[in-house]
């Protein structure tokens, strides 16, 4: 050691100080002259050295240092090894933001990696890991990755250089470009220097996350690795940890396999399998020095955990599972913590429970345990251990240890019990009791999902309704109701309180009283839920019509903004004079579709965001085996990063979702209207989407080109041609998405009267991503159609098949050609066809449009686009619109069609009539023009 | 083991060594230690060593009067990072030769050097005693070497001392 006395003196000098006061007046002084120092321009490496460590010693005690940064970045750039180390150390320690020293420091640290004086280079090593920016990750990693590997580099500069990369890529993985190292560090596991080793295997773990194929010798490397260090006691004895060989070693090796697969080679699988069982017949005896002891078990719950991931002998599980039983009573606290931790693991996977439902009642007690971290994991365990049978015990006890156990431990606890009931009650008198019970019991400590899910539940079974009806007037009447169970109840009754309106003393005035009664002493958000139902009482029961509005009347002048308008609007709608408007706006809540559970995901929202992926989840062989099954052979890590990151997604969007839903909740009958919008399968955008696609249609009905669907993955365009009755309907598809669109089929089916015929021969069967494909239908008009025909378009995009079924634009109206008669013929005509009212089609439809000469235009144009030979003057009304036009059929023969339209602006209305030869041919005229009319 | 921070604490809270291995502002790391050391000060002796904290295992060791603690993720495993914990107070031991707080205090810096030596990016990095204590003495000898080379360092020293009395 080389003390700096300066440093040493002004240490002792502040642990002379006896209060604060004097500390900080002394750190003044110090700060003080530490900056005069500083200016002196020739300042030695040495002072600056002591003076930046003064600077740390009175960062650690908590002083706020905000100077010095340009001192350490000299030091860092000196010559000499210590005051570069202590420069680095200021650096990583005082957190330096400024830019400017970032590029400095990143300056000296490229220079550092090529000393050649290894010290240096590992100094500089350390440093990266320690202050790591992207532009180091750009520029170093080439080096670092030539020092990992480099023959000459020493052992001790190639596992520095292993975890450094390790640093940079966590945090960078884009910038250092792994794989095209990565299978090269496989071989390190091999290494005959354990510290390398160690680094390595650190180093593959992540790797194998990202690249399991680059990385799929490394479980061979490490069940090789792992049979010296155990089965052959190959070692050096540095490297023994109280006769333990290489405990960090032997973890981080068991802990890579479980991003593996069993191995296929049986070779490699009984070698495992042997190692497996050593370990565990080691820790058979317990040994007495607590070290050895530690890191003995430590490695034996690592085994056990690989062995339940490898899933390939059910007997060494059972034999797990016994000494785990042995641990769960040890009187060592960790023992206990960790037999509890790790048989909840086996628990969540193992086949059949017994072997774990053996320790039950040790389990049971464990929640009593002093130390609350023992406690929280027999919660865990209690929780994986579930199932139908022992649902009723370990729930009860659950709720049991609820009411004592601390505030941490009880929202988990609220969380765990209504997942367990829901998912294993086998009566529904059971559930509506737990559940009233949970919620009177875990109260404030328990999000609103518990008690929105309670909802949801009862409003999906049926069964469930007059049992919780009753129960929720017994929890109103009963001297203290909690908050959340007022909620529940007070909704349960709004909805279902009809059911037990005549047994005794459940009267609607004694549901009314019940809430009433209740409702002064909640909270403003119960008693909007208590508003609500009061409404829904006017409904159910018209006889207490009045006590209601007296209610609702009350609250009408509260002060909370809510409350008063639910009340103002509650209020209105009971004394409005309309006999169908209370029992729509109030009609029974439909159930809620089936969906994941809110408080899953919430449980699962726990878990999220870790550096190595958790290799198992607690609570449920179900999510587990999901998940095995998910990613084939369990191979591959990255995809299963993106499993995570996909169900985090999901829970995020479930859980927004719900947000949604409480809020629909919340605002009781209010939301009917959505509620069954969302019953109809049609969210807004798609509302809104199908009324595009209507307009898109109504334009083609009158012009000659343009879109006809508009989707997220393809685009169809239409070019047709007539001459009647013949015409070609030119079909264009674009590929929207970014993805290549494949296996297209398109299929025109329609009316026998109407020939279609594919005049292209080929449909092109994949798109590019942007690309336009043609095809082209010759159509013919036999005889009198009345239905569009059909374009079928079915394709995959991204792997999911798609079909857009589309009505196209051809109708009996787009085979009219125009024909010009004399202007004094026109209503003799008309006159002559009207006399057979059968022939005429008449609509009234409102006109689209404002200005008056715009609508006038835009009239002549569609009926223009639709095949009518517009007769100026005709009319003697000058504005309206009188056209003729005739239709061609192949066989069927022609039919002369006459139109009149009449705008009456000052109505904001519009005549159409249409009186054709043929009555099929006027009402798909009239049809084509109201569609135009209303998509405009 | 992925280490997130190693902090120590003497038993009236006071701070002696804090290292992060993730990345967070200064802001987040104090409000972190305040948040740990009170809930690790406040464990009873038979309890066990570890305890959740947010989304971090904390596995800490008395000793003496001072508190080891360190932060790891929720499925590590937590007996190791104990006696991680262990060995690098037998570095220290060794290297100071029957270790107190006080030498914690005075010679911080060695003591981050040693923990350096032991853990890189929040992963162990070497085990063997032998080899760490290899490393700092060579650091120490460097250093000496250093020093002596600095001419009127000393005197400098003495003219701050002669400042003081």
């Amino acid at each position: 050691m080389a003390p700096m006395k300066g440093l040493t003196v002004f240490i002792a000098d502040l642990r002379k100080c006896r209060s604060n006061e004097e500390e900080e007046r002394r750190v003044n002084k110090e700060l003080a002259n530490i900056r005069t120092k500083f200016k002196d321009p020739n300042l030695s490496g040495y002072n600056r050295k002591k003076y930046v460590c003064k600077l740390i010693y009175m960062s650690l005690l908590g002083y706020d240092i905000n100077f010095g940064h340009r001192e350490a970045v000299e030091l860092i750039s000196s010559s000499k090894y210590s005051e570069k180390q202590i420069g680095y150390l200021a650096v990583s320690l005082l957190l330096i933001e400024n830019d400017d020293y970032a590029r400095s420091v990143l300056s000296a640290l490229r220079r550092d990696m090529h000393d050649p004086n290894e010290w240096i280079v590992c100094l500089a090593l350390n440093a990266i890991s320690n202050i790591t920016i992207q532009r180091m990750a750009e520029i170093l990693t080439e080096d670092i990755v030539v020092q990992l590997l480099s023959p000459a580099a020493s052992v001790f500069t190639k596992k520095k250089a292993a975890l450094c990369l390790l640093r940079l890529l966590r945090k960078f993985p884009d910038a250092v470009n792994a794989q095209r190292w990565a299978a090269r560090i496989v071989p390190y596991l091999g290494h005959r220097d354990i510290g390398v080793t160690l680094a390595a295997a650190s180093l593959v773990t992540a790797l194998a996350q990202q690249f399991p194929d680059d990385t799929r010798k490394a479980a061979s490397f490490a069940i090789r690795r792992l049979k010296s260090l155990v089965v052959d006691n190959e070692y050096p004895t540095d490297y023994v940890y109280y006769k333990v060989p290489a405990p960090w070693l032997q973890i981080k090796l068991l802990r890579l396999l479980q991003y593996y697969p069993a191995p296929e080679s049986p070779e490699l699988r009984s070698l495992l399998l042997s190692i497996l069982r050593h370990i565990i017949d080691i820790s058979q005896d317990v040994p007495r020095e607590l070290q050895q002891m530690d890191a003995q078990y430590s490695i034996l719950f690592e085994a056990i955990n690989l062995g339940i991931h490898l899933d390939i002998d059910q007997g060494l599980m059972r034999e797990c599972a016994l000494l785990l039983g042995r641990f769960i009573t040890s009187r060592e606290t960790n023992v206990r913590y960790l037999g509890l931790e790790t048989m909840a693991h086996l628990a969540a996977y193992i086949d059949t429970l017994e072997p774990v439902k053996a320790y039950q009642g040790v389990i049971i007690r464990s929640l009593r345990d002093r130390d609350v971290s023992v406690r929280r994991r027999a919660l865990d365990l209690l929780y994986s251990m579930c199932d139908v049978d022992n649902a009723r015990v370990i729930v009860s006890e659950l709720l049991r240890h609820m009411a004592v156990s601390d505030a941490a431990l009880r929202e988990e606890m609220a969380l765990k019990v209504a997942i367990l009931t829901e998912k294993f009650a086998t009566e529904y008198s059971w559930y509506v009791d737990v559940m009233m019970r949970l919620v009177s019991l875990a109260g404030d400590h328990m999000g609103d999902e518990v008690w929105h899910r309670i909802v949801q539940v009862i409003l999906a079974n049926e069964e469930l309704q007059l049992y919780a009806c009753k129960i929720s007037l017994q929890t109103l009447k009963a001297p203290v109701c909690h908050e959340s169970a007022f909620k529940v109840s007070a909704y349960v009754l709004g909805e279902f309180g009809h059911l037990i309106a005549n047994t005794p003393d459940c009267a609607p005035v004694d549901q009314l009283k019940a809430l009433q009664a209740k409702m002064g002493a909640t909270s403003q958000a119960a008693r909007a839920v208590a508003l609500t139902t009061v409404g829904k009482f006017i409904n159910l029961f018209p006889e207490i019509k009045t006590l209601c509005l007296r209610v609702l009347d009350r609250y009408r002048s509260a002060l909370d903004a809510e409350l008063q308008q639910r009340a103002c609007e509650y209020y209105a709608l009971g004394t409005v004079e309309s006999e169908d408007l209370l029992p729509t706006v109030f009609e029974e809540m439909p159930p809620f579709p089936e969906r994941q559970s809110a408080l899953m995901s919430r449980l699962l929202k726990r878990e999220a965001d870790t550096e190595d992926q958790r290799t198992w989840v607690f609570g449920g062989r179900e999510i587990n085996r999901e998940r095995k099954l998910q990613k084939p052979g369990n191979v591959s890590g990255g995809e299963s990063t993106e499993d995570l990151d996909d169900a985090a997604a999901r829970a995020q969007q479930l859980s927004d979702s719900d947000v949604q839903n409480s809020a629909l909740l919340a605002a009781g009958g209010s939301g009917n209207e959505q509620a069954e919008a969302e019953d109809a399968g049609l969210t807004p955008e798609e509302h809104e989407r199908v009324a595009k696609s209507k307009r898109h249609y109504a334009r083609l009905l009158w012009e000659s080109d343009g879109i006809l669907y508009d989707g997220d993955e393809i685009q169809v365009g239409i070019v047709a041609q007539y001459k009647p009755p013949a015409g070609r309907i030119g079909v264009f598809l674009g590929n929207k998405s970014t993805a290549p669109i494949c296996d297209i089929q398109v299929l025109v089916k329609s009316d026998s009267a109407l020939a279609v015929q594919q005049a292209t021969q080929d449909t092109p069967g994949s798109l590019l991503p942007l690309a336009q494909a043609r095809l082209f239908f010759d159509v013919t008009c036999t005889r009198v159609f009345t239905t569009a025909p059909t374009l079928r378009v079915s394709y995959t995009v991204a792997g999911a098949p798609t079909v857009s079924e589309l009505q196209l634009p051809v109708t009996m109206g787009h085979f009219i050609d125009p024909v010009t008669i004399p202007v004094g013929d026109f209503f003799a005509r008309w006159k002559q066809l009207g006399d057979a009212d059968i022939k005429e089609a008449q609509s009234v439809l409102r006109t689209p449009f404002l200005s008056d000469a715009a609508a006038v235009q835009w009239l002549r144009s569609v009926v223009g686009g639709m095949g009518f030979a517009l007769i100026q003057g005709a009319d003697p009304e000058p504005d309206n619109i009188v056209g003729v036009g005739i239709a061609t059929t192949e066989v069927g023969g022609r039919f002369g069609c006459l139109l009149r339209v009449e705008p009456k602006p000052a109505h904001g209305l519009t005549r159409v009539t249409i009186r054709a030869t043929s009555p099929d041919v006027a009402r798909v005229i009239a049809t084509n023009i109201s569609m135009v009319f209303e998509s405009r | 083991m992925t280490i997130k921070y190693v902090f120590l604490v003497s038993r009236q809270g006071k701070l002696r060594l804090s290292k992060w291995y993730s990345t967070a502002t200064a802001k987040q790391i104090s409000k972190t230690i305040k948040e740990v050391s009170q809930l690790v000060l406040a464990r009873k002796p038979k309890q066990c060593n570890f305890i959740e904290h947010r989304d971090t295992k904390v596995v800490y060791r008395k000793y003496a009067s001072l508190y080891f603690i360190v932060g790891v993720e929720l499925d590590d495993n937590e007996l190791l990072i104990l006696e991680f914990i262990h060995r690098y107070v037998e570095c220290l031991d060794r290297y100071f030769g029957n270790v107190c707080e006080l030498d914690l205090i005075f010679h911080f810096q060695k003591a981050y050097f040693v923990l350096d030596e032991m853990v890189m990016a929040g992963e162990l990095q070497e085990s063997s005693k032998r080899t760490v204590l290899r490393a700092i003495a060579q650091q120490d000898e460097t250093e000496t070497k250093e020093n002596a080379e600095r001419g009127w360092g000393d005197i400098n020293d003495l003219v701050e001392l002669l400042d003081k009395y």
